[in-house]
């Protein structure tokens, strides 16, 4: 710390004409170096990636004598349900880490710092939620694929004759992935609209976990029409399906929740004082 | 160029900001001082955009924070040395930053070497000392090449050599035409740094003149007198327009007749003087005269009484 360099360097030499000015896919290459330059980042993402492929593995090699000899639609369908057991603990993990993606700024007051660059604010939220997003997808679909595959022979070998050519699988995959990502968002949103990380977890928590348990218990039809409606039950709609909701019904409800919780918190980004 | 026009933030009953006008210039240091809760950082904030000011409004070169289209090369800030997450090493905090504005690595190592933050650059920032953040805080505020440079206690918590080489980087940039407006409640600081300076009391601008001015203007020069006579002195030296105090039994502060006037009374009446002193006030005593009613938080002063 003993040699400081001259003032004179203030002026700069590396900023071209070229460079300047806010742009959306700077603002997008930002929220990506803020997002891999985090531990939170790695261990969440590392943690799902384990849930994922390891509960795969325990289910497949638990329940195989449940199958018995399938193949076909049966056969994706179990496929499907013991690539997928993971989620129940995967969503919880991402739900932490969407909420920690921006409370985190606020926590520590980076936010200032993040809003000082790009005063007009929303596109902070905007960004963060499109990398995030990516990220999560890319993530859960890679885990449940290595899953499926590390699975296929341990299925395979107690009959179930998946076949990885089946369309169908793949969207089920995809509707996995999609989970997970909605459910990031609507966390995303509660972190936004609480700027606090306790705060944020426990919102969060308690409506993946707590909410749809306690209208269950209430001994009423509409409680239970609603505890269907939850995000942790509804979303479940987009992987596994033949339940209450079509894949595509539970897409619209997963979206109307990311929309009451995301544009919350966008308008109370833009009115308070930061 | 920052120019503030009846600029006012109320927090439910509290008056932070009270009607606060004032033009900060370039080429200059500018300082804006006061007590702790005068409104000093409040301001500051609203000039970037962090705040929404109640009513009034605050401009950086014509035009509101958020109007520019790259306000980092603008206007660059270090507010509190905590805007930055602690998890993210220093080097990827700033690049982080600058990617917002399309401004790479080679520029984030230029403001890293400047700021001499080479060897914790790839560390992270939660372990840094308070001086090694504020070194991190000017580093992010130089990113940009800004035009405008605002700093909140930007010698808070650094070394001496650190303190000197910020008043030499702050005049340096202030003398490359730059708007520089920096804040402290530290008056010996201001008189050293700053050219001109805005005395911020309870919200409200009490003060706004070059450093020499406010100094003059606040303070009064009095005449410090010893003399075993010192009774007789007084006597003589009484009239309406003089202010005579005494310290001690033999020592006396003369205010309103100059130190030659004294010397000549003493000369010519045969009195003997073993000091004869002219007391300038400091920027310091001007400050406290300044805001002695403007202080939020007042203390009581801790008697023997009290501490026994």
């Amino acid at each position: 710390m003993s040699t400081l360099a001259q003032p004179a360097l203030a002026r700069s030499s590396h900023i071209d004409a070229s460079s300047r000015g806010l742009s959306a896919t700077g603002i997008l290459r930002s929220e990506w170096i803020k997002l891999r330059s985090l531990r939170s980042t790695w261990w969440s993402f590392g943690i799902i990636v384990a849930i994922q492929i390891g509960m795969a593995v325990l289910f497949s090699l638990t329940a195989t004598d449940r199958f018995g000899e399938i193949s076909g639609a049966q056969a994706t369908d179990a496929a499907v349900s013991v690539t997928s057991v993971g989620l129940i603990f995967g969503q919880l993990v991402i739900a932490v880490l969407g909420v920690l993606v921006i409370s985190g700024e606020y926590a520590t007051g980076q936010i200032r710092s993040s809003f000082m660059a790009v005063p007009s604010r929303l596109p902070v939220l905007a960004a963060k939620a499109i990398v995030f997003s990516i990220a999560t997808f890319v993530v859960t679909l890679v885990s449940i694929v290595v899953a499926y595959f590390v699975t296929m022979p341990i299925l395979a070998g107690a009959g179930v004759q998946a076949n990885p050519f089946d369309g169908t699988l793949w969207l089920h995959f995809i509707g996995a992935a999609t989970f997970l990502v909605m459910i990031g968002l609507i966390s995303l949103g509660i972190g936004a609209t609480l700027r606090s990380t306790p705060g944020g977890i426990a919102a969060s928590l308690g409506l993946l976990l707590v909410a749809p348990t306690i209208l269950v218990v209430i001994p009423a039809a509409w409680a239970n029409t609603l505890a269907g409606w939850t995000p942790s039950s509804a979303g479940q709609g987009l992987y596994y399906w033949g339940g209450t909701f079509e894949p595509w019904q539970a897409l619209l409800v997963m979206l109307g929740w990311v929309a009451v919780f995301i544009a919350t918190a966008a308008v109370l980004m833009k009115r308070r004082d930061a | 160029m920052i120019e503030a026009q009846s600029l006012t933030k109320r927090y439910g009953q509290r008056t932070a900001v009270d009607a606060a006008s004032f033009t900060v210039r370039p080429g200059k240091v500018t300082g804006l001082l006061g007590p702790n809760g005068a409104g000093k950082s409040t301001t500051m904030r609203m000039i970037v955009g962090l705040d929404r000011p109640t009513s009034g409004s605050v401009r950086v070169n014509g035009h509101f924070y958020a109007e520019h289209s790259a306000p980092l090369h603008e206007v660059g800030a270090l507010l509190d040395a905590k805007a930055i997450h602690s998890g993210r090493s220093a080097y990827n905090h700033l690049l982080a930053l600058g990617a917002t504005h399309g401004i790479g690595s080679a520029r984030v190592r230029e403001v890293i070497d400047l700021t001499g933050l080479q060897a914790v650059a790839g560390k992270r920032v939660g372990g840094f000392s308070l001086g090694m953040g504020q070194r991190l805080g000017i580093a992010a505020a130089l990113l940009g090449d800004p035009q405008t440079l605002i700093l909140d206690e930007p010698i808070n918590g650094l070394d001496p050599e650190g303190v000197l080489w910020v008043r030499g980087l702050l005049k340096h940039l202030a003398a490359e035409g730059r708007t520089i407006l920096l804040s402290s409640h530290l008056m010996s600081e201001m008189a050293m740094t700053a050219d001109h300076i805005i005395v911020f009391g309870r919200g409200r601008v009490i003060a706004d003149a070059p450093v020499a001015d406010i100094v003059g203007q606040g303070a009064v020069t009095s005449v410090r007198v010893s003399s075993p006579q010192a009774a007789e002195l007084a006597r003589l030296l009484a009239a309406p327009d003089v202010q005579i105090t005494s310290a001690s039994g033999s020592t006396l502060d003369v205010a309103g007749v100059s130190a030659a006037t004294i010397g000549g009374v003493a000369a010519s009446n045969g009195l003997v003087l073993h000091e004869l002193t002219t007391v300038t006030g400091s920027l310091e005593e001007a400050y406290l005269r300044l805001t002695a009613d403007e202080v939020e938080y007042h203390t009581q002063s801790v008697t023997p009484e009290v501490v026994r």
